[in-house]
This record gives structure tokens, C-alpha cells and sequence, in this order.
């Protein structure tokens, strides 16, 4: 079954339509891609469903209920977490309060402090700098804080936003191996990249968005073989 | 003047300047989180003198539409200021409701809500003489139980007389301000808090409920503002519906002089304040308003940003 089913949405900046008639499904344990040039509506697409945008038509369903009405905060209670386009980190609270309000929706505060620790191990160079404040990390370390907060909420299923925009390719690397590792845990992931080739790469299937219409939709692997789609996304 | 003048002057700049700080917090709580100054807040102060008064003491004079009215039951004071400072928190939760969000929802310029906050301030203010009328009402000494009303010493040929209102005062406003602080700086709601007033939309992809925490804001900004009323008034008296209008100006006084949004500044500017009106020779004492602004206004020429405040560049 479809954890999450995008039907017919359609989202405007006053009047300029920035996603029009998108239907999207992510199934449980699934890795899905987002990926489209600039400005097709990516970002437009995650915000919607983490409610930070009011759509103008259709719905939005997670877990079988609609949330097409749900305030933003309420849908992290529901399960899922939006890691934002650009580093959003809170840059006047310490790396570590960051990370505890990740998980300002938990209440096992025992098991919050154990997955601190795990960040840590996940992400050494934010345990170095735990009370550091975020706004003075660099802006690969943000990226990370960003990611390790969104995972604190331990979310069913994580939004990502070019999770690897500025971050050195070694590090993309471990990126994607976390979110490979993340996903054999069992969180479903919905993922946005303009590093197209290795995000398909590791997804199961992807979407092509252009100008806030799906053009083509299928299996990441036979995407990648797609002429068209090579083309327009893969350089080559 | 005299070294036990100078050590008068201190300690009642101290203890006023404490309450100050407490009151300008309730301003500079709603400003962090909505980036306004709200203009009711001296009215909350106002009225939560009068609540605390009609549990505390309940006799009311000879105008107004409850004139000779005398509440039979009467709290004692500790009890009636911590209800007066709950209802002040809750009002203020009240204005948040009906003067600012609606505005907030369609999107409205912040003047506006700055103009509706001066209304809601003017409609508190004239409901106030409406009902209780425009005389001073005072806090009998006999509140405080039976305690020395002041305590007197000597330096050389002058006397220092420190009154137990102030000392009173004085803790009450030192306990609220380490307790504010601890909360704020230390717990998760603090956090949480703090990361509403940075960043709104990054707070509710949290999980943190945007509007609720405002109305956490208006509740904690009420109850100083109330608190702050009371305690003057028991001080001073409760002198007529208008008397929170000086001490609004004198609030926002404060605020810019600590830095807008700055919590340490705040306590700063409050301190600060308080010892310039102290200071300020009984014969010139109805300029103390006028003092104090003037050196507001050169210390902005100094650093616009206020004492502690960030620089504008950074706010804006
Ligand atoms: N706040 C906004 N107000 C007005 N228009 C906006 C706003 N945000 C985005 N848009 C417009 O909506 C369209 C889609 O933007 P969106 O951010 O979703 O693109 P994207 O696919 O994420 O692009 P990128 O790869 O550059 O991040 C663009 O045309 C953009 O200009
Ligand atoms: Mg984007």
C-alpha cells in the first residue's frame, strides 16, 4: 500500500501555478526520486506535503488519511520529517539543541540522548562541535546538522531536499550510504537531488518533474536507460 | 549629595529598575517571537494592578460604575497577585486571539497589528475608569502581614530608610527574572521557544505549534505585565486607569535601550532606568520621563542597536 499518494495536486504562488496536477505515490520500505531542472517544482512538491504550502487542488494522503487539511506540526507527529532545500539549522541554539528538537515530537527522552549519540557517531564533526552554535558551522557541517535533525524525529517517512547541495563528493558518498542504511532499517524516503544519476542510482523508482508537471514516472533502473531522460538529467 | 543619599538613590533605582526589567520582558518576549512592540502591554500592566487590588483589597471608591462596592472575600496578597498575574497572562492571551492573529492570518503589515494593540490598549484603559473610575487606590500596609514597614540606618548625620515593599519587590522580581531565564535558556519548552522566534516555518517542520507557543509568548508576557502592576502598585498605589501609560513609555524606553529582542538587555535597560529616575533630584522629579529619554536618545546616537542588541543589519 501507498504510505504516501499525491492526487492531482496543484500549488500556486499567488498567481503563478508552481505544480500543477502532480499524482505521486511512495510505498512503504520504497526509496523514491524527485528530480527535475530548476524551479520545476521539486521544492514546491516536499513543502506541499509537509504542509507548508496550502494547495490549491487535490489531496495528499499518508498512512491511508488525509492530512490535505493538517497543520505542519502535526504531520511530523504523524511520521514524517522534511529535511529543507538550504540548511535551515537554527543558527543561534548549539548543534545538540538542534538535534534535540529534532525530536521535539518524541517523549522517550532516554532513547532521544542515545540517538544524539549515534548522530554523533554518524556525523563525527558535529559531536566535535555539539555546543558549538549552528549558525558558526560551515556550510557542509549545516547540511549535515540538517539531515542528523530530521532524522532525530525518526520519521516513517524523511523528505529530503538536495540532501547533498554543497557537500564535498566524499562526503555525498556517505550520504547515500546513510540513506541506503536508513532505508534497509525500514524509513521510507522521498528524496530530491540534482546529482540525478547517483540519486536514481540509489532509489527504486523516480519522478521526472518539469515545469510542475510528472512527465516520466518508472523504475530508477530503467530511467536510467531512458534516452530522453538521459538527455535532459544525466549529462550524457 | 551625601553618601547615604547616593546609597537611598541606588536602592530605589535597584528595586524599581527590577520591576522595569520584568515588565520590559513582557515586551521584548512578543517582540522576539513577532518582531512587534505591542502596545496593550501597558494596559495588561494597568489591569493587572486592579485585579490584584479587587482580590487583595476589594474596596472601591466613589466613581464608576462599582463605586462602594466591597468584595467580601479577601485573598491573601501572595495569593491574589499570583491570580492577578495569571488573569493578566490570560487577557494578554485574549488580545493575542482577537487583535493580533486575524491580522496575522491575512497576511497584515505589522503597523496594522501595532494599531490594534493601541486600540485594544485604549478600549482596557477606558473599560477600567468605566467601571472602577479614576481615583488612586492604595494597597494597605497591612497586606504584608506584620512586618516592619521599613527598616532605618544612619551614615553619619543622614538616615537610609529602606522600605519592606522594596525589598519585597525586589526578590520577587530577582526569582521571576532567574526562573524566566532558566526556563528560556535551560528546558525544552525554552528551546523550543526560542526557535519559533528564529524561525517560524523551520520550528512547525519540528513538530512545534507555531501558534500555540505565541500564546505561550502572550501568556508569560501578560503575567510580567501584570506582575510588574501590581507590584508598583503596591508600592505606590494604583493611580488611576492611565497610570500604566507612563510606565508603557518607559517600557518601551527600556527595551530600546537594552536592544530589541535582547532578553539580557532588557534586565539591563530595566536596571539602568530605574537608577537614572533615581537619580534624578526630587525637585525635578516630574522630568524623570523626560531624562531618561534624553539619555536613551544619546546613547542611540552611540549605538543604534541598543546596549545589547544585534545590529539591525542582522534583524532585518
Ligand atoms: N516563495 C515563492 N514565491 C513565488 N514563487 C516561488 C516561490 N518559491 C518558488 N517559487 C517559484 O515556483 C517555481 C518552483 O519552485 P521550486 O522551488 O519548487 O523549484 P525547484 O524544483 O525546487 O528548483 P531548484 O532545483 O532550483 O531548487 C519556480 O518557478 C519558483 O520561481
Ligand atoms: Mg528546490
Amino acid at each position: 500500500m501507498a504510505l504516501l499518494a499525491l492526487e492531482n495536486v496543484s500549488v500556486n504562488y499567488g498567481g503563478i501555478q508552481a505544480v500543477r496536477g502532480v499524482n505521486l505515490e511512495v510505498n512503504t520500505g520504497e526509496v523514491v526520486t524527485l528530480i527535475g531542472a530548476n524551479g520545476a517544482g521539486k521544492s514546491t512538491t516536499l513543502r506541499a506535503i509537509s504542509r507548508l504550502l496550502k494547495l490549491r487542488e487535490g489531496a495528499i494522503r499518508f498512512d491511508g488519511r488525509e492530512i490535505t487539511g493538517t497543520a505542519p506540526d502535526a504531520v511530523v507527529t504523524l511520521g514524517i520529517a522534511h529535511c529543507p532545500e538550504g540548511r535551515q539549522v537554527l543558527a543561534r541554539q548549539s548543534v545538540e539543541d538542534n538535534l534535540e528538537l529534532g525530536a521535539y515530537v518524541r517523549r522517550d527522552f532516554a532513547a532521544i540522548r542515545d540517538d544524539i549519540g549515534k548522530m554523533y557517531d554518524l556525523f563525527p564533526r558535529l559531536g566535535e562541535r555539539r555546543n558549538q552554535s549552528a549558525g558558526t558551522l560551515s556550510g557542509g557541517e549545516q547540511q549535515m546538522l540538517a539531515i542528523a535533525r530530521a532524522l532525530m524525529s525518526r520519521p516513517r517517512l524523511l523528505l529530503l531536499d538536495e540532501p547533498s547541495l554543497g557537500l564535498a563528493p566524499l562526503i555525498v558518498l556517505e550520504i547515500f550510504s546513510i540513506i541506503r542504511n536508513l532505508n534497509e532499517q525500514g524509513t521510507t524516503i522521498l528524496l530530491v537531488e540534482q546529482n540525478a544519476r547517483l540519486a536514481m542510482q540509489n532509489s527504486h523508482r523516480t519522478y521526472v518533474i518539469e515545469a510542475g508537471q510528472i512527465t516520466f514516472t518508472g523504475p530508477s533502473r530503467e530511467l536510467l536507460e531512458d534516452e530522453r531522460v538521459m538527455r535532459a538529467y544525466l549529462g550524457d | 549629595m551625601t553618601t547615604a543619599q547616593f546609597l537611598q538613590n541606588l536602592l530605589n533605582g535597584i528595586s524599581i529598575g527590577s520591576v522595569y526589567a520584568i515588565f520590559a520582558l513582557g515586551y521584548t518576549l512578543v517582540f522576539s517571537i513577532l518582531g512587534i512592540i505591542n502596545f496593550a502591554h501597558g494596559a495588561v500592566f494597568t489591569l493587572g494592578a486592579y485585579l490584584t487590588y479587587a482580590m487583595a483589597v476589594g474596596q472601591f471608591g466613589i466613581n464608576g460604575l462599582l463605586s462602594g462596592l466591597s468584595i467580601p472575600v479577601q485573598l491573601p496578597f501572595p495569593v491574589a497577585l499570583l491570580l492577578g498575574c495569571i488573569l493578566s497572562g490570560l487577557v494578554s492571551v485574549l488580545i493575542e486571539r482577537l487583535a493580533f492573529r486575524p491580522l496575522r492570518n491575512r497576511g497584515g503589515d505589522a503597523l496594522l497589528a501595532l494599531v490594534s494593540s493601541l486600540g485594544v490598549a485604549l478600549v482596557t484603559v477606558n473599560a477600567i475608569q468605566y467601571f472602577v473610575g479614576s481615583e488612586i487606590y492604595s494597597f494597605p500596609p497591612e497586606i504584608y502581614g506584620d512586618i516592619k514597614p521599613a527598616i532605618t540606618f544612619s551614615i553619619g548625620e543622614s538616615v537610609v530608610v529602606i522600605r519592606t515593599v522594596q525589598v519585597i519587590i525586589f526578590g520577587v522580581c530577582m526569582a521571576v527574572l532567574v526562573s524566566l531565564g532558566f526556563l528560556i535558556a535551560r528546558t525544552r519548552f525554552g528551546k523550543a521557544l526560542r526557535a519559533v522566534a528564529e524561525n517560524p516555518a523551520t520550528a512547525s517542520l519540528l513538530g512545534i505549534s507555531v501558534n500555540r507557543f505565541i500564546l505561550y509568548t502572550f501568556f508569560l508576557s501578560g503575567f510580567l505585565g501584570g506582575l510588574a502592576g501590581s507590584l508598583v502598585g503596591t508600592s505606590f498605589g494604583v493611580a488611576g486607569p492611565y497610570f500604566g501609560v507612563t510606565y508603557g513609555l518607559q517600557g518601551i524606553a527600556v527595551i530600546v535601550l537594552g536592544g530589541l529582542g535582547s532578553i539580557p538587555g532588557s534586565v539591563l535597560g530595566g536596571i539602568i532606568i530605574g537608577l537614572i529616575e533615581a537619580f534624578v533630584p526630587p525637585d525635578y522629579s516630574a522630568y524623570k520621563e523626560a531624562v531618561s529619554f534624553a539619555l536613551l536618545f544619546l546613547i542611540l546616537m552611540v549605538r543604534p542597536q541598543g546596549l545589547l542588541g544585534q545590529s539591525q543589519i542582522q534583524k532585518v
